[in-house]
């Protein structure tokens, strides 16, 4: 038993580490629910991580919206930020940063991980492709 | 004392010293076995979670990989669609 538990705290850190920084600095929040989503299939090849925040509440999606710098009321508000600070809107770089989008409807927050070009591409395609149809 | 006489007290001799030698060597040989039988045990568990974790990754739908949350109540397979909706507003 006690064998088991020494191998269980081991297992613990690879788990951790699995988890960004962002999902990290959302999680231990009480008004919000946050998932981070790995491998998020883009197409037959290429995936990225995600960090869902969703907002509990108006108040929280209010504070939510003034960190982030997120104007308006409707819609969704959508932007290339930098990896440790999401606020700062950045351009593509070909250095890792975040797409992040917001949906007023959903109090949700999406920030896709993109760390290549090929990334940044798959997800354009995917938003055109999943919008056409 | 005759010859087949010494014999026998000799065997018998050196039957008592073996058991005295195993008795004295018993403890530490029975703190080897528990030590191997543990290493076994471990080895096992170890073998186990890795199977569990790879069976798990193998039933997992094909559009995500893996899921962590602060919350129950939410599916994973309910957080990727969420991810795939956000992309499409």
């Amino acid at each position: 038993m006690k064998r088991l538990l020494v191998i269980l705290m081991l297992l613990l850190p690879v788990v951790t580490i699995a988890q960004s920084e962002l999902y990290k600095r959302y999680a231990s929040r009480e008004d919000l629910t946050v998932a981070q989503v790995n491998g998020f299939k883009l197409n037959e090849t290429v995936r990225v991580n995600v960090v869902l925040v969703v907002a509990d509440n108006e108040a929280a999606w209010n504070r939510l919206k003034e960190e982030l710098d997120i104007r308006g009321e409707e819609g969704v508000n959508s932007w290339l930020g930098d990896l440790k600070q999401p606020v700062k809107r950045v351009k593509w770089n070909g250095k890792t940063l975040l797409r992040v989008i917001a949906s007023h409807a959903r109090r949700t927050i999406g920030f896709y991980r993109i760390d290549n070009e090929e990334q940044y591409d798959a997800l354009l395609d995917y938003q055109l492709n999943k919008m056409k149809k | 004392m005759t010859e087949n006489e010494f014999d026998k007290l000799w065997q018998q001799a050196e039957v008592e010293s073996y058991s005295q030698r195993l008795a004295a060597e018993y403890p530490s040989w029975r703190r080897k076995q528990r030590r191997a039988i543990g290493m076994v045990t471990a080895s096992l568990a170890v073998v186990a979670l890795l199977v569990l974790v790879l069976v798990a990754q193998l039933q997992q739908p094909q559009d995500f990989e893996k899921v962590y949350c602060n919350r129950v109540g939410t599916t994973d397979a309910q957080w990727a669609s969420l991810a795939a909706e956000i992309l499409m507003e």
